[in-house]
């Protein structure tokens, strides 16, 4: 972190540098002229200067001139509005007085701040395509689901999104979003996250001092997203006693603010979103019949990444071609890592890969070259539990089959005791052994 | 003062506002980037709007100069 004092006239200037150089992480103080800045000086230091070249009490140079006779040396950025000037600071050549031409750019601001990255950081263009702005994949199932992207963008259908968690669900709202070309903006907001008191106000608003605590007049997300799209995440975990409300807003497409009387109309298209199977939505009485068929008019099924796995090259090679340009790190993929990565099955979906690829990153060398994968890749989650799975009972096998590994199971679970394991099958221990006989595999439990 | 002093004048009052316009543009990048609240970037790109009207002012002054002479 540095120390800065930023030396110019114009205030608005000043105020929008020091947002950025605060949000580069330094501290920045300002002066609107050399008074001032001298000022500064008689009880500060800084470790870097940037001085407007005119200022209203002089020229820059002559702070330049006063901080050596007092001994100080920071570093030294004379901006200039004007490109003749440019020659006559080359000329001066300081070893640490250096100077910008203003329009400044943020990337001038962190070259002089950070001279060592000063390596020309080229903006490698993306190698990987992007559908819509925000997809990736090429696979048989997501060009199919670019197809129903593309065709439900064109109308103003609403959208139900179903997928599992991590899926990316969001993205593909956004991307449907972008494609609609619609004016307005995208408005996300997640019904599983907001209190049963505050659902209403953040969907419809309020008026000002409708309940206590409505110290002003708020828009709901329905007003925020006009001529836009609605995003409704987890759309489903929204108390069932609220979705009456919802309907209403879109059957009559009117929204009235919580304690307020005027309708105001709602243009807006809704996409929600639900990581619910559809029979679990029919069978729990997770969301009302009528408001499904409203919300799903047109529904899309986004795929779970192990139904896409030649995807998962491509999103690998995007996520840590993001993570190098956001570093100024050079990493690659050994394609023995990316066959690791596309072996596994991915229960979390893309996040999950999203987020394993960077633990990675942060774990590699970062003077090296290649990423270094962990040695396991599961996560708490992850649903490769090989024992339940084994237990599986599949289609094509005989009743004869299930029984028997039924039998071993349980005979496994209670060391061999077939009282135990007779009772807990249900049947009579003379039954089981006359079971074990016929299958012949008496002798391994005897 | 002469008509060439104040011409340089006027360039650096339409300048002026130009620098602001492409500092917020950087700040509302950062913002985006970051997914900070957009209220910061609402309020970068009003000053943007503010200032673009400003320059264009200025720019009608250089003009309005030039013709005078």
């Amino acid at each position: 972190m540095l120390n800065i004092l930023l030396v110019d006239d114009d205030s608005e200037f000043s105020e929008v540098v020091c947002h950025i150089v605060e949000f580069l992480g330094h501290n920045i103080d300002t002066a609107a002229n050399l008074a001032e800045a001298q000022e500064w000086f008689v009880n500060n230091t800084f470790d870097h200067v940037f001085l407007d070249f005119m200022l209203p009490d002089g020229s820059g140079l002559h702070l330049v001139d006063h901080l050596e006779s007092i001994g100080q040396t920071p570093k030294i950025t004379l901006i200039s509005g004007h490109p003749s000037v440019k020659g006559k600071l080359a000329e001066m050549c300081a070893p640490n007085v250096g100077h910008l031409v203003k329009p400044l750019q943020r990337e001038d601001i962190e070259r002089v701040l950070n001279p060592k990255k000063n390596t020309e950081k080229k903006k490698s263009k993306p190698s990987v395509n992007k559908h819509f702005g925000t997809l990736i994949g090429e696979s048989p199932v997501m060009q199919q689901l670019y197809t129903m992207i593309e065709r439900v963008a064109s109308t103003n259908a609403n959208v139900m999104l179903m997928g599992e968690s991590g899926a990316g669900k969001e993205v593909v709202a956004q991307a449907i979003h972008n494609a609609s070309q619609c004016a307005g903006p995208l408005v996300a907001t997640n019904c599983g996250a907001l209190s049963k008191e505050l659902i209403g106000s953040e969907l419809f608003g309020h008026e000002k001092g409708a309940f206590t605590g409505a110290i002003a007049r708020k828009e709901g997300v329905f007003e925020q997203a006009a001529t836009g799209t609605l995003f409704l995440d987890e759309v489903t975990e929204m108390p069932i006693d609220m979705q009456p409300n919802l309907l209403r807003v879109l059957e009559s497409k009117k929204v009235t603010r919580v304690g307020g009387n005027k309708e105001l109309p709602v243009d807006c298209r809704v996409i929600s979103a639900t990581n619910r199977s559809l029979t679990d939505l029919a069978q729990n009485n997770i969301i009302r019949e009528d408001i499904y068929f409203r919300l799903a008019v047109f529904p899309i099924d986004i795929p779970a990444l192990r139904d896409r796995k030649e995807d998962i090259p491509l999103l690998a090679k995007a996520f840590l071609e993001q993570l190098n340009d956001e570093n100024g790190t050079d990493f690659k993929w050994q394609t023995s890592q990316l066959k690791e990565l596309e072996s596994y099955d991915w229960p979390g979906n893309v996040r999950e890969l999203r987020h394993a690829i960077h633990r990675a990153f942060i774990m590699s060398d970062p003077k090296g070259k290649s990423i270094t994968l962990p040695p396991n890749l599961e996560s708490p989650f992850s649903r490769v539990n090989k024992q339940t799975q084994a237990n599986q009972v599949s289609a094509g096998q005989t009743i004869e089959e299930v029984e028997k590994e039924l039998i071993h199971a349980t005979l496994d679970k209670v060391q061999g005791n077939k009282t135990l394991a007779a009772q807990m099958l249900g049947i009579s221990t003379k039954t089981l052994y006359n079971r074990l006989n016929a299958y012949g595999g008496i002798g391994e439990y005897s | 003062m002469s008509n060439n002093e104040t011409l340089r004048t006027l360039v650096h009052d339409a300048r002026a506002p130009l620098n602001r316009i492409s500092m917020n543009a950087e700040l509302i990048k950062l913002v985006l980037e970051n997914d900070m609240p957009k209220e910061k970037a609402l309020a970068a790109l009003d000053k943007i709007i503010a200032n673009c009207q400003q320059c264009s002012e200025s720019l009608q002054d250089i003009s309005d100069l030039n013709s005078t002479e």
